[in-house]
């Protein structure tokens, strides 16, 4: 084998074509078809196990939403007095402006107290 | 191709007779390339079945009759990529099996002429696996593939789905680490 392989490219492409040689032929035992049979049964039948199983969950979770979505139009909302998203929203900005001015008066200026507040 | 083209689509219509002619045709040769591909004797007809399995169930997504051996070629490398992935995770708890298999292997060897052709053949195979060490095993397949079981650029382009060039630039960094590894063997005297 030695003086085959002489360690350039072609060497290398005939040592490859020794290996495959030296390869031994698979032969298929006895068993290959029937198991080859029974795993695709198998598999086929952990398929339908799983479709069988999936099919009431897809269904319930289909009328768990269309349930949601018929509690969401039938219930009241919860605050009468908010009706809409503008309305929420000036709301809460009032709220906000209330908050910032009470701080701003808290607050006296740099250095000194507002007159209202010196002491007399 | 093994087989005519009237089969394959008898067999992706669900024919159970043709898939089973189908495998007939074709189980040889995947056993044998699997062999390459995975080097561990005692795996490779589970290998295979997994590749028929996978055949069974994907035959539908197949574009057209012509292009069935590159699909099943493409099969075949993923089915011995997955196993390789695998047996590199359990690999540990196999080493003591494979030596012992390797004892067992050289203590019946003994003698005769045909003994002697069988421990060099042993010996190669050997040497070989140790080179295509040198490469992840990605390329290793890839190589096997071009080199081993002697596909063309063509069918690897078909198996891999990517353009040539780039298939040439990855087999070309893949044989010239091997070469290097052969050379470095080869000075070394190991061979």
């Amino acid at each position: 084998m030695k003086e085959t392989m002489n360690g350039d490219n072609d060497g290398l492409g005939e040592l490859f074509q020794i290996y495959a040689n030296a390869c031994p032929d698979v032969e298929p035992s006895a068993n290959f078809m029937p198991r080859l049979w029974q795993k695709i049964e198998a598999r086929h039948s952990f398929g339908s196990v799983f479709e069988r199983l999936a099919r009431p969950g897809m269904a319930a979770a289909a009328a768990l939403c269309l349930l949601l979505v018929v509690l969401n139009l039938v219930a009241p909302p919860r605050n009468p007095a908010v009706q809409t998203y503008t309305d929420a929203l000036m709301a809460d900005h009032s709220a906000e402006r209330t908050y910032y001015t009470e701080a701003i008066r808290a607050v006296p200026g740099v250095g000194e107290a507002p007159a209202e507040f010196r002491p007399r | 191709m093994l087989v005519d083209q009237e089969l394959i689509e008898k067999a992706r219509a669900r024919d159970y007779a043709a898939f089973n002619q189908l495998v007939l045709a074709y189980r040889k040769r995947i056993l044998g390339t699997i062999s390459r591909l995975i080097g561990r004797p005692e795996d490779v007809e589970d290998v295979a079945q997994e590749v028929f399995v996978r055949l069974y169930y994907s035959l539908d997504q197949l574009r057209a009759a012509e292009v069935f051996e590159p699909w099943l070629y493409r099969l075949t490398v993923n089915a011995s990529y997955d196993y390789l992935r695998r047996a590199r995770r359990r690999s540990e708890s196999r080493m003591a099996d494979l030596s012992e298999q390797q004892v067992m292997m050289a203590d019946s060897l003994a003698g005769s002429r045909r003994q002697e052709e069988e421990q060099q053949k042993s010996k190669t195979r050997e040497f070989v696996d140790a080179l295509f060490r040198h490469v992840s095993e990605e390329d290793r397949i890839l190589l096997t593939l071009k080199e081993v079981e002697g596909l063309s650029l063509k069918e690897l382009e078909q198996i891999y789905g990517v353009n040539e060039n780039a298939l040439k630039v990855r087999l070309f960094r893949a044989r010239h680490r091997v070469l290097k590894a052969y050379n470095g063997a080869m000075a070394d005297g190991k061979l």
